[in-house]
């Protein structure tokens, strides 16, 4: 009989207690699993939801990230051409974020704009009728959101108005655009309504009189080997921009959700230590109740290394058993927590915390059992110790 | 008023005349960051090319700690309103303002007259306002529960894992005390009164435990944000419902085993059976 047939015997034999020790090490092995999944699911989201157009670099106003404050760069069209004469670059685009009102039949609906160049823009996909193109300043493409709060779709015109001033309630600019397309703005939270127009378009809605002015530049690299040379070299031709990379912007993000991070390791670790414990102790009575079996099995001829192999074999069923049923409960506990972490104010509707991937659950997996060999040693040590005579004279009185 | 945006701030070592300057009070963390002190004097400006605008550090201060805040890294100076708007070059406009209302009058029926008065601007009770800000923890604080309740299954599972392993362990020591003629009632009620001390001890090294962890994780995160928030409370409801779990899971469990364990012929729990 192989050791691992043994461990399997031998934990049939006491199946209350083995079944309580697969719960335990199931859940211990979801929680780790899923702590797994938190910590390294963040970044790898939020890389791939910047990544999700191929832009791989930002440049913002000093000091800021993008979209963080309301600051805007100036100057807009000189740093495109810069940025469009660099050989190195394949692609770069400005977008303009501002807060605009659309009017519908008897109220104003608050809506959030982003002027696009659409010849560059990382910002949607569309879903429903047409892109915009560079010259078309009275088209306009909306989000689901906005299409329902505007009544709006395909073909349809709408009013927006921008700059509205309370003391005299009148708006500083309204435009009649016509809808020329839905799309699904990457970056938007769940319920956002959002419109886009040509960067031109938005400028005129956005600000009064100041124009050239963007939210952002985002540029596609070529080479996606070059994109860190890519940004040191613009963050020494542009010294006054914040030049960051899909690597930077991850690293600012990770600092913002440390707290996260820093949780997962803990629970983590704990979930560890628990699974520690719990195989154990019951390894350790195991042996303890079956010290005249290993006696008898030694005194027949049994080699000290078969005993220990199979404390380890029944200490590796155990772990092989628990952690199948634990990372079930792992994927399952997963969404649960997924839904509602992602349900923090403000954040994109494609983001996820919880992200499974083979390499995570294959390294959950390589801790779990090196943790249950672990947990095997001592009472390895402690069968492999058991006094042949001693223990055999104690068992026949 | 706090600069919302990213000030940049260039120390000048050089002294300029009072009468050019204004007045900025400087967060304490920014004023260790740039090793400023009252009296410094700084240029300060809403973007890099603009950084024309002299100002002394008249105050060093401490923000009230926000929870709000702590992760973003933000650093905030306060200046007065005029200097401000002249800086920006936006005079007469702020980001919003606060109204304080004379006794008596509901704060929601004058956020609907406001909302009515005019449009361009949306006016909010301050209730409103905390429960708008404070989603972010609410979600964070369900969150929380949620791993709480897999910390309590798991701690369950456990429990009741050692408790059944711990009776199971004193088989022959139950078959003895029956062979001399103590009855399963007594073996039964001793064992659930281990059971139920066992509960009790563990339940009392898990508080100090736990008080031990709160301290080092208010500590490190203290020192981690430079807050003086507090991140782990250990109050008395989570003391007592702690305590409580763990005596109402280890007496089930002891006594479920030691059920078991008195069921069973003495010759089985001896080994002969």
């Amino acid at each position: 009989m192989s050791a691992l047939a043994w461990g399997v015997k031998s934990l049939a034999r006491r199946p209350l207690r083995t079944a309580l020790s697969l719960a335990g090490i199931a859940v211990a092995a979801a929680m780790l699993l899923d702590m797994v999944m938190l910590s390294g699911g963040i970044d790898q989201s939020f890389a791939q939801l910047l990544l999700s157009r191929g832009y791989q670099i930002r440049l913002s106003p000093k000091g800021t990230l993008p979209f963080d404050t309301e600051a805007s760069l100036s100057g807009t069209s000189a740093i495109l051409a810069t940025l469009r004469h660099d050989p190195a670059i394949e692609a770069a685009g400005a977008v303009l974020g501002a807060s605009l009102y659309g009017r519908t039949r008897d109220s104003l609906i608050t809506v959030f704009g982003y002027g696009i160049q659409p010849e560059a823009q990382a910002l949607y996909q569309v879903t429903a009728g047409k892109d915009l193109v560079p010259e078309d300043t009275v088209g306009i493409l909306l989000s689901d959101p906005a299409a329902r709060v505007l009544g709006a779709g395909v073909g349809d015109s709408i009013s927006l108005l921008g700059r509205l001033d309370p003391q005299v309630a009148v708006a500083g600019v309204g435009r009649r655009l016509v809808v020329r397309g839905m799309v699904h703005f990457v970056y938007d939270y769940r319920g956002q309504p959002s419109v886009a127009t040509v960067l031109a378009a938005m400028q005129r809605l956005a600000h009064d009189g100041i124009q050239d002015r963007a939210s952002l530049v985002v540029v596609k690299v070529r080479d996606n080997q070059a994109v860190e040379r890519v940004a040191a070299g613009l963050r020494q031709r542009f010294p006054r921009l914040e030049v960051n990379s899909v690597a930077d912007l991850v690293g600012h993000f990770r600092e913002r959700l440390v707290y996260f991070r820093q949780l997962s390791y803990i629970l983590g670790s704990m979930s560890l230590v628990v699974t520690v414990l719990l195989i154990a102790t019951l390894l350790t009575i195991t042996v303890n109740e079956r010290l005249g079996e290993i006696a008898t099995l030694r005194a027949i001829g049994v080699s000290r290394a078969t005993i220990v192999r199979q404390v380890f074999a029944e200490g590796t069923a155990l772990i092989l058993l628990g952690a199948t049923l634990g990372i079930l409960l792992g994927l399952v506990t997963a969404r649960y927590l997924d839904a509602i972490l992602t349900s923090f104010p403000g954040l994109p509707a494609t983001f996820s915390f919880f992200v499974p991937r083979a390499d995570t659950l294959s390294r959950a997996g390589l801790v779990l059992v090196l943790t249950g060999a672990v947990a095997g040693l001592y009472p390895a040590w402690l069968a492999a110790r058991a006094p042949i005579a001693a223990t055999l004279r104690a068992e026949a009185t | 008023m706090r600069l919302g945006l990213t000030l940049l701030c260039l120390l000048l070592m050089a002294q300029v005349a009072a009468a050019q300057v204004t007045g900025i009070a400087v967060e304490r963390s920014l004023a260790g960051q740039l090793r400023l002190h009252v009296g410094d004097t700084v240029r300060l400006g809403a973007a890099p090319d603009s950084m024309g605008r002299l100002a002394v550090v008249s105050a060093i201060y401490e923000p009230r700690p926000d929870p709000a805040e702590i992760a973003k890294g933000e650093r905030h100076i306060r200046m007065h309103l005029p200097d401000l708007a002249a800086m920006l070059g936006s005079a007469d406009r702020v980001d919003r303002f606060g109204v304080g209302l004379e006794p008596g009058v509901p704060p929601d029926s004058a956020v609907a007259m406001l909302n009515r008065a005019a449009f361009g601007y949306r006016a909010y009770s301050s209730r409103a306002i905390a429960s708008e800000s404070s989603q972010t923890f609410v979600v964070v604080s369900r969150f929380h529960r949620a791993i709480a309740v897999i910390t309590i299954v798991a701690s369950a599972v456990f429990l009741l894992c050692i408790m059944l392993l711990k009776v199971e362990e004193r088989r022959t020591d139950a078959a003895v005390m029956r062979f001399v003629g103590v009855s399963g009632r007594t073996i039964f009620a001793a064992l659930l009164l281990e059971a139920a001390l066992i509960a009790t001890v563990g339940s009392a090294v898990g508080i100090v435990l736990a008080w031990i962890a709160g301290m080092v994780t208010n500590a490190y995160y203290q020192r981690f944000f430079d807050t003086a928030l507090i991140f782990s409370r250990i109050t008395p409801e989570i003391v007592l419902f702690g305590v409580a779990l763990s005596l109402v899971l280890g007496v089930l469990a002891g006594g479920a085993a030691a059920w078991r364990l008195v069921r069973t012929r003495p010759m089985v729990l001896w080994g002969r059976g």
